[in-house]
């Protein structure tokens, strides 16, 4: 399993083009012909992400959000992280 | 130099070649929202375009058509041509109406769907879908049944304060040699590149139209059409499969606005998708079944807006 270091620096892909729909937001990646929903938690990571920061902000971010471990809320960050990653809408540093 | 006034996407266009596709505006001397220029031949296409045959930066966009010339498209309002000198006419005019004049749309913030449309009594409906899935061929069955074409191939939409109107453009059909069989010859047909060109005539309605469905053409197997309405996702993922050439939209400044505008669109206008067999007898068909659909879906939402 893919694994983040408190330091690292996570940013948006340059790729993606957004919309919003009811709840959703939408992207979209011309060149991949892809497409992506993003909802509730997820939609509010992505928005989160709109300006570049370290995965320690984001986890703090996530558990005063929702009022979660930190332990469960990193462990979960990661795995939602690593698939963004995968699918090219995320940038580690 | 003679100077030709064309009407098209609500723009009064002015160009110094004739272009029989575009409908002739009404007044010759109206300002020009656009103009077209045809500038002297040259011997080569650029080949040093980011993307290989085109470009696109803000407010400029550029395009390389070996064998025909290549295109400059400025802020929306200017398009520059360079021919190759043994360039045939028809097809600089094709790349012209085409390619260039999409990516105008995407510079002036209109959403280009790649389809056809036709006006009916509940507003304009839109046909889209894959490459040779039948938008032109239903647009024209539609246009025999007395419906006026607002469309052929590229149809755009612009946010108006009055909401979401389709701009009607091109007053011809282009279509594949066994629907033009199928639906007859027609006076002042010809043959263009790879298809035959029907104009509209009287059948053609310049004015903007209120947007009211899209439907997105598929091939089933069975006898019955099988029309259902859109929901979720899907909505907006299917209205972007479908815009014309989508490349073109990434990294003009109307980017964002644009994006925001598929959203509008989705979350507004009823997304059906229609599967039907690929034959006479089913494209027949499929004009009194669609009448059907509209009639249940939006006669109550009509009958409401009217009181």
């Amino acid at each position: 399993m893919r694994h983040f270091g408190p330091e690292d620096r996570l940013t948006r892909t340059e790729d993606m083009l957004s919309t919003e729909l009811d709840q959703e937001t939408v992207l979209m990646s011309i060149d991949a012909g892809a497409y992506y929903g993003l909802e509730g938690v997820a939609r509010s990571i992505w928005e989160s992400l709109a300006t570049p920061l370290t995965f320690a902000v984001l986890v703090d971010r996530m558990v005063r959000e929702y009022k979660v471990a930190p332990e469960i809320c990193s462990a979960d960050l990661e795995r939602f992280l690593a698939e963004m990653e995968r699918e090219g809408l995320l940038r580690v540093e | 130099m003679s100077l030709n006034a064309y009407w098209a996407y609500g723009l009064s266009i002015h160009a110094d070649l004739v272009c029989p596709e575009l409908p002739l505006h009404p007044e010759a001397n109206a300002a020009p929202d656009v103009e077209i220029r045809l500038l002297a031949p040259v011997a080569s296409v650029s080949d040093t375009l980011e993307h290989g045959y085109f470009e696109v930066r803000p407010g400029v966009f550029q395009l390389a058509v070996p064998g025909v010339g290549q295109y400059r498209v400025e802020e929306g309002k200017r398009i520059f041509i360079e021919p190759l000198a043994d360039a045939s006419i028809d097809k600089v005019r094709l790349f012209l109406l085409g390619s260039s004049m999409g990516a105008l749309l995407y510079q002036r913030g209109l959403f280009p769907l790649h389809g056809s449309a036709v006006e009916t009594d509940w507003g304009a409906m839109i046909f889209v879908g894959a490459q040779g899935a039948g938008k032109s061929t239903l647009a024209a069955q539609f246009h025999r049944s007395g419906y006026r074409l607002l469309s052929d191939d590229v149809c755009a939409v612009a946010a108006t304060p009055e909401g979401l109107r389709i701009l009607p453009a091109l007053a011809q059909f282009r279509l594949c040699a066994d629907a033009y069989g199928r639906l007859g010859s027609a006076e002042g047909a010809r043959f263009d590149v790879d298809k035959y060109v029907v104009p509209m005539g009287e059948g053609y309605c310049p004015d903007p139209v209120p947007l009211r469905a899209i439907h997105i053409l598929s091939d089933h197997d069975a006898e019955a059409p099988k029309i259902e309405v859109l929901r979720g996702f899907d909505r907006v993922q299917r209205l972007l499969e479908n815009l014309y050439r989508p490349h073109y939209m990434k990294g003009q400044e109307t980017q964002a606005a644009l994006m925001r505008l598929a959203g509008s669109i989705a979350q507004q206008i009823t997304l059906l998708s229609v599967a039907r067999r690929r034959d006479a007898a089913g494209i027949e068909g499929l004009v009194s079944s669609l009448e059907l659909v509209w009639a249940e879906q939006f006669a109550a939402a009509t009958a409401k807006e009217s009181i």
